[in-house]
């Protein structure tokens, strides 16, 4: 095992250990994600009669959401309890900081999607199939990879700054949106009666290219967050 | 007489902008011919498209001043980051206020979610505009370098989003501009291009002037201390 991949497992076991000790990112961010989708539903589920059109919207939007409060919430401990200074101190390249951040989000988000999926399925679509699930499943992990890597990005900004709570959303969810567009697509073209595969696939290939974008000027730009 | 240089310089962009411009309205509204299936709303085409190419070079600009100011830390490529995103950010606004004017003529509505140009200037603005709530709650040196990585992961979403958009929406704005050129006759690309050259130099005056205004804002505040220093107590 190389110094590097040591040092990952060691930032990601302890991203790990603590939620696992305090349970409160990922709880939150469940209880978030369900009652988001409620509101949804009292927001506009009422007014049509099959709401599987608008299961794949209900369920990104609502995970995007989660998403903003998720990685936020993330960085909560490296502010409140200097954990940073210690991670800066350290001899630890500051990409690997970013890859090991963006893992521990990646594994909040597959926690909220294995609640989600089966709920938003069970609540908005009218016959599910099986396979459906597996198809949403690669969705999930195809658009994670960008929701974690640009959310790293730029809550790593965000903790650094006055409004912070504040500010993540606002930064955040505008550059969102392409993976909100194209995660909706995609479910919904798998979702339901009929399968759309070739208009499916061009939707994860997208998610693919963002999360690969991202991870480029992430990779460019990460050392400058922490230059002081 | 230090001043003298870039004075010089911003009056004769302003004058060429001012030159220019007027040549654009004249020849948009007088010399074009009509188009024969949309008549004279057509005529917003002119400005519509020119301003939108322009609020992205205005973000092109600013990427490069962010990447510029990233490698060298040196305050003036902040300093042209912000204005041209500033800049950019005005153009855009306009960008969807114009094409949302040439929709209602076209289509009879003022806002069409299957447009996706209209609704990626949308999503543009947005996230420029957080750009501002960004740097307001920095301050010092972080500010700018903070500014300069926002630039760039906005540059980065820009074509991002559109092709989102795009894939996702069926296909209705009217496309000028393919692959095999301009689907144009000669008389409305003339006038089309100086309508965009017009657009560009306004930028430029637009950039220097709020440049120079930034430089004498510094120059003065720097005097004011100077001053209060040297005051007997």
């Amino acid at each position: 095992m190389t110094a590097a991949s040591r040092q990952f497992r060691a930032l990601l076991l302890k991203d790990l250990r603590l939620e696992l000790r305090t349970r409160q990112t990922a709880i939150a961010m469940v209880l978030f994600a369900v009652v988001a989708m409620m509101a949804f539903q009292f927001g506009f589920g009422f007014r049509v009669d099959d709401t599987t059109p608008l299961a794949g919207g209900i369920l990104w939007a609502t995970l995007a959401l989660t998403a903003v409060l998720g990685v936020g919430r993330s960085f909560v401990p490296e502010r409140e309890q200097r954990v940073l200074d210690g991670l800066l101190l350290a001899p630890v390249s500051r990409n690997l900081l970013l890859v090991a951040r963006a893992a521990s989000v990646f594994v909040y988000l597959v926690v909220v999607e294995v609640i989600t999926v089966p709920l938003v399925t069970v609540f908005f679509v009218q016959d599910p199939a099986a396979t459906d699930f597996a198809l949403i499943a690669v969705v999930c992990v195809a658009a994670n990879f960008g929701i974690s890597i640009l959310g790293s990005l730029l809550a790593a900004m965000a903790v650094f700054s006055r409004a912070r709570e504040l500010l993540l959303p606002v930064l955040f969810l505008p550059a969102l949106l392409p993976v909100i567009i194209a995660s909706a697509g995609a479910t919904h073209a798998v979702l339901g009666v009929s399968n759309d595969m070739p208009e499916y696939q061009g939707y994860v290939l997208f998610l693919l290219v963002y999360a690969v974008i991202f991870a480029l000027v992430a990779y460019a730009t990460y050392d400058h967050v922490f230059d002081d | 007489m230090t001043e003298t240089g870039p004075g010089r310089s911003i009056a004769l962009w302003g004058t060429l902008t001012a030159v220019l411009s007027t040549a654009a309205i004249v020849g948009a509204f007088l010399v074009a011919p009509e188009d024969a299936d949309q008549g004279i709303i057509q005529r917003i085409f002119y400005f519509h498209v020119a301003i939108a190419i322009t609020s992205m070079v205005a973000f092109a600009v600013a990427f490069v001043a962010g990447v510029l100011y990233l490698r060298k830390r040196e305050r003036r490529f902040d300093e042209i980051g912000v204005v041209s995103i500033g800049l950019g950010v005005l153009f855009s606004a306009l960008t969807v206020l114009t094409g949302s004017i040439w929709a209602k003529a076209s289509w009879g509505i003022w806002w069409q979610w299957s447009d996706p140009r209209l609704v990626t200037y949308a999503i543009v603005v947005l996230l420029y505009v957080s750009y501002f709530m960004l740097r307001s709650s920095v301050d010092g040196e972080r500010q700018a370098r903070y500014s300069a990585i926002f630039s760039v992961v906005a540059f980065a979403s820009v074509p991002l989003s559109f092709y989102a958009v795009r894939v996702a929406q069926s296909f209705i704005h009217p496309v000028v501009f393919t692959q095999s050129g301009a689907n144009m006759p000669n008389t409305m690309l003339v006038w089309f291009v100086v309508s965009q050259v017009a657009m560009l130099c306004l930028f430029i005056t637009l950039l220097k002037l709020e440049l120079l205004q930034r430089r004498v804002d510094q120059a003065l505040g720097e005097l004011k201390l100077r001053l209060e220093a040297s005051r007997p107590v």
